[in-house]
């Protein structure tokens, strides 16, 4: 029982992550029904600058440059929309692109090392599980923000403007709201999570430049599991996939837990409704 | 007329002996394909490097009795584009021998091309697979650095000597990982230890707290890292730490990095990871010429990719002055290197290969390393 | 021949194929090259049929593939089935895991189910990485023996593109067939077919299988080629490569695909190697999403329309200048 707690203990950490990764993932699927493949990667170039640049200004640089980076996306889908693309797909493949082009931009630029950093050499103690401070860390922070952008959807006007965008964009746009201009501001807002996350990840396990796919999809797969329609619910999907993983590790193969996110995403997609009426093959 | 008749003679006498010479002038191509992009970059990026810098000296030095030129091909760690530059370097380069693939499987898509173009493979790559007897493109194929089952082999002798009976084992989820546990499972026994656990994860894995709490809960004396990313292993080391996993740790030749000494924080000093000799930190003579000769073209030596990457320069240069003035193919490369034993490389140890063994380095080129301060420096 | 004027992509490609094999021949790299072209072909075919016609943007075709190539190296290894036998397995073990899994999630929206064939493909990949007994594990199955008579590159570069030959005509067909239409109908309105009496969830997923089959027989191609096939050889990467083409070239056109991976690949050949490939191949991709949304082949009709225009008004002037003198 003890062995099965300490699992789990462990998987909530890690699993605070994957929530802060299903954020962007959530607010920009509601606002523009995408998805921004490039999460991982503004994670990854946030880890990567503050690797070079030490201390509390290199995690400010590296926030910043992982919100520019998303701005350049945000850019693009201004772009794509006004050459009236509308298949959702094609602002997906360009945020494709971008993930592949800043995944190589950072090869280029700082090589095949290992993003990581020496956080707290204590640890505390919970009923005998050791726990590393950054742990909870990265649990407090991802509570804190999800608590923060709850507020700011159900009790602010720019959330009621996002949700308004999110359920009717036409409706909005008559109704006078900037849908685009907000859709560009999540964008940002994905690059601002991202690289919150991806210095998360630089003080506790760290990352290379292979990364960033698979913490996309992770994101993605958090945020599914019980409605990508809330912020709080993306973070317990991150903790539930922290812990699917936690144990998966502790008891299985390393074949199986390989598949947990994928198998999340398979199981969840099958039972669910995402999308409501709009079924694959119609029309938008 | 006559001294019209002269002049034309002379004239063509003047063209055939040109002709001649810049025939003999020409240059013996030798291809080199290695993973410059892609996960295995890491290794390959410091292969390419060395292979220049030492290519550029020997030049200098006048050391080789026909001209050589090296033609670079990236097979970005895959093996589709493996088949397609080695293809690529015979067909339009007509090199005569290949300095690479830089990976296991990369070799194996590569062989049967080098069989049926006739143009052997120099494989810097530990993967037991290339060099199996039951290859039917064996003969073409030979390796450069001591395969994976003497690195384990070594390590796993150094770890017998704690005494330790009960170990486990973390390792990745690539080829590389999956034969060092094997061979760990089947060497361990031969020298009084039994594998009682193994954990492994993907390269990408952003936390290993479980995979460590469960070797930590199997109990074991010691513990094996077939790692050959940085970030994986250093993660893990993190992980052991943090969950109280104190048992003594022993990393094979992957972890044998830079970037994997200075990632990992100071209170893991005493890790034990195998290199293939020193060539950042403990270089013996010929490892300290290599390294000066890096330094000086502004690249930092990394580990032990640069090594395995001028041991094959180093046989192909010895197979090329072998042969002395005589014409250079790949069938003649091929036979003169199976009769090389004993020639001059930066690596140490003596290099051997012969008709029957195409492993042509062995346990004295390996050392045991110990992880100390941000470097790892080499046991006595 | 009336069959084959109605069929003008096949007649397109026909040549297409015949023109570049010939071409191909005359240089051994060119031909090692125009082979695996043609495997790439051949998957982004499969991406193209089941995004255009059945609406599932597949993100699993390069695992279909390797399931395709794995199941073609066990049964010739293993089994030492006789060549060509192995095809019908190499395309019917994808279609039935494609016919699974869209039985399962065509309900879902466009973007829900293309991540679902993504997660598919990594469970495959995965799967295929660890069954060490069947698939080698991470080091894959060497020495794959060749397919009976074809037996040099250039033969290969001949069935491949035979193969995409055959490939064009069945998706005419299907295009031009009551099931095309039904497809047709489902795009453009669920309900409208479902009236008609179409069952939806059945047609999609068939027409999914029929994708994976034919990404299968890519992979079964491969195989034989390379004679070496392991977890990195048709992966996610592949998949993701193949749809870029497949969207690059005009998904909805049925030789969209074929454009595009020709188009991607000259692309990537003349790009400065190494670390900055990435840049350059996402930079592409934005690049060529914004200026030509319908992808390349979806610029033609409108040039075409153009061009036709330019004529026919100059025609009418012609005719107006002639009338008032035949008039007096």
């Amino acid at each position: 029982m003890y062995v099965l707690t300490e699992y789990i203990v462990r998987g909530i950490q890690a699993g605070s992550i994957y929530g802060l990764l299903a954020l962007p993932m959530s607010l920009l699927f509601a606002t523009a029904g995408t998805i921004d493949f490039a999460v991982g990667a503004y994670a990854l170039l946030a880890a990567a600058v503050a690797t070079i640049v030490a201390g509390p200004l290199g995690i400010a640089i590296a926030i910043v440059a992982a919100i520019s980076a998303a701005a350049a996306m945000g850019v693009i889908f201004l772009v794509l929309t006004r050459t009236g693309t509308r298949d959702h797909i094609v602002f997906a493949l360009a945020s494709f692109g971008l993930a592949v082009a800043i995944a190589s931009f950072i090869l280029w630029q700082f090589g095949t090392q290992a993003f990581v950093r020496a956080s707290f050499s204590q640890f505390w103690s919970l009923g005998g599980i050791r726990i590393s401070p950054q742990g909870v860390i990265n649990l407090g922070l991802g509570a804190l923000v999800t608590l923060l952008l709850y507020l700011l959807l159900y009790w602010s006007d720019l959330g009621r403007m996002m949700r308004a965008a999110a359920a009717n964009p036409t409706g909005a746009e008559l109704a006078g709201i900037p849908v685009a201009r907000i859709q560009f501001g999540t964008y940002l807002a994905g690059g601002l999570l991202g690289g919150l996350a991806g210095i998360m990840i630089l003080y506790s396990a760290g990352l290379d430049f292979t990364a960033s796919l698979s913490l996309t999809l992770g994101g993605f797969g958090a945020a599914i599991i019980f409605g990508i329609t809330s912020p709080l619910r993306c973070l317990l999907g991150g903790v539930a996939m922290g812990v699917a993983e936690a144990l998966a590790a502790g008891y299985t193969s390393g074949m199986v837990t390989a598949m947990v996110p994928f198998l999340f995403v398979l199981i969840v997609l099958s039972v669910s409704n995402i999308g409501g009426g709009a079924m694959a093959g119609d029309r938008p | 007329m006559r001294r019209l008749v002269s002049l034309v003679l002379s004239a063509v006498a003047a063209a055939v002996l040109s002709s001649a010479a810049a025939l003999s002038a020409e240059a013996v191509k030798i291809g080199v394909v290695l993973s410059l992009s892609g996960p295995a970059a890491v290794f390959g990026i410091p292969e390419r490097d060395a292979i220049q810098v030492a290519m550029d000296k020997l030049k200098a030095d006048g050391k080789l009795k026909q001209p050589i030129e090296l033609v670079i091909y990236d097979d970005k760690t895959n093996p589709t584009e493996a088949a397609r530059m080695v293809t690529q370097a015979i067909n339009n380069d007509k090199v005569v021998a290949i300095i690479g693939p830089g990976t296991g499987g990369n070799i194996l898509a590569a062989g049967p091309l080098a069989l049926r173009m006739q143009v052997p493979l120099l494989g810097p790559a530990g993967t037991m697979a290339i060099t199996d007897r039951k290859n039917e493109f064996y003969p073409w194929v030979f390796r450069v650095a001591p395969s994976d089952r003497v690195d384990v082999k070594v390590i796993l002798e150094d770890m017998a000597k704690s005494k330790a009976k009960k170990i486990g084992v973390f390792f990745q989820e690539d080829a590389y990982g999956k034969t060092g546990v094997d061979f760990a499972k089947e060497i361990g026994p031969t020298l009084g230890m039994e594998v009682v656990e193994t954990v492994s994860a993907p390269y990408t894995a952003t936390d290993l707290t479980a995979q460590a709490t469960r070797l930590r809960n199997a109990g074991v004396e010691a513990v094996f890292l077939q790692v050959s990313i940085s970030s994986l292993g250093a993660s893990f080391v993190k992980a052991a730490n943090q969950v109280g996993l104190s048992a003594a740790a022993y990393a094979n030749a992957g972890l044998a990095q830079r970037s994997f000494a200075e990632s990992v924080g100071g209170d893991v000093d005493g890790l034990r990871v195998l290199s293939i000799g020193n060539l950042p930190y403990d270089p013996s003579d010929g490892e300290a010429e290599l390294a000066k000769l890096l330094k000086q073209a502004g690249k930092v030596p990394q580990g032990w990719g640069e090594l395995v990457g001028t041991n094959g320069l180093m046989t192909v240069v010895a197979a090329v002055n072998a042969q002395g003035d005589k014409e250079i193919t790949g069938v003649s490369m091929r036979d003169t290197i199976e009769g090389l034993c004993g020639y001059p490389a930066f690596a140490r140890g003596k290099p051997c290969f012969s008709k029957d063994s195409h492993d042509g380095w062995a346990e004295d080129s390996l050392v045991i390393t110990e992880l100390r301060n941000k470097e790892l420096r080499t046991r006595r | 021949m009336r069959g084959l004027t109605s069929r003008p992509n096949t007649m397109i490609v026909l040549g297409l194929a015949i023109a570049s094999v010939a071409l191909a021949a005359r240089d051994p790299v060119w031909t090692d090259t125009w082979v695996i072209v043609g495997v790439y072909v051949l998957i982004a075919l499969s991406t193209g049929i089941s995004y255009g016609q059945a609406g599932i943007l597949s993100m699993s075709q390069g695992a279909f593939a390797a399931v395709g190539g794995y199941t073609a190296a066990v049964s010739t290894l293993r089994f030492k089935l006789p060549p060509g036998v192995d095809l019908l397995i190499a395309a019917a073990l994808p279609a039935l895991l494609a016919y699974g899994l869209a039985r399962v999630v065509t309900r879902l929206t466009a973007l829900a189910t293309a991540l679902a064939t993504l997660a598919l493909g990594s469970v495959i990949e995965i799967g295929l990485r660890n069954m060490d007994n069947i698939t080698g594990g991470y080091i894959g199955l060497a020495g794959i023996p060749g397919i009976g008579m074809i037996d040099t590159p250039l033969k290969y570069c001949a069935l491949v593109w035979a193969m995409i030959c055959v490939c064009v005509l069945m998706y005419e067909n299907l295009v031009n067939s009551p099931f095309g239409r039904a497809l047709n109908v489902i795009r453009h309105d669920r309900v409208r077919a479902q009236a008609d009496g179409v069952n939806v969830p059945q047609l999609l997923s068939a027409a999914f299988a029929f994708s994976a089959a034919m990404a299968g027989s890519a992979g079964w191609l491969y195989a034989h080629y390379i004679s070496y096939i392991s977890p990195n050889s048709l992966d996610t990467q592949t998949s993701i490569s193949a749809l870029l083409m497949s969207v690059i070239g005009g998904s909805g056109i049925i030789l969209g695909p074929l454009a595009g991976t020709v188009f991607l690949d000259v692309l990537v050949r003349h790009l400065p190697a190494q670390e900055l490939q990435g840049m350059f191949y996402g930079g592409a991709l934005i690049l060529i999403l914004i200026l030509a949304p319908t992808g390349l082949l979806g610029l033609v009709p409108p040039l075409l329309a153009k061009f036709r225009a330019n004529r026919g008004s100059r025609r009418t002037t012609k005719a107006a200048r002639v009338k008032p003198e035949a008039a007096q």
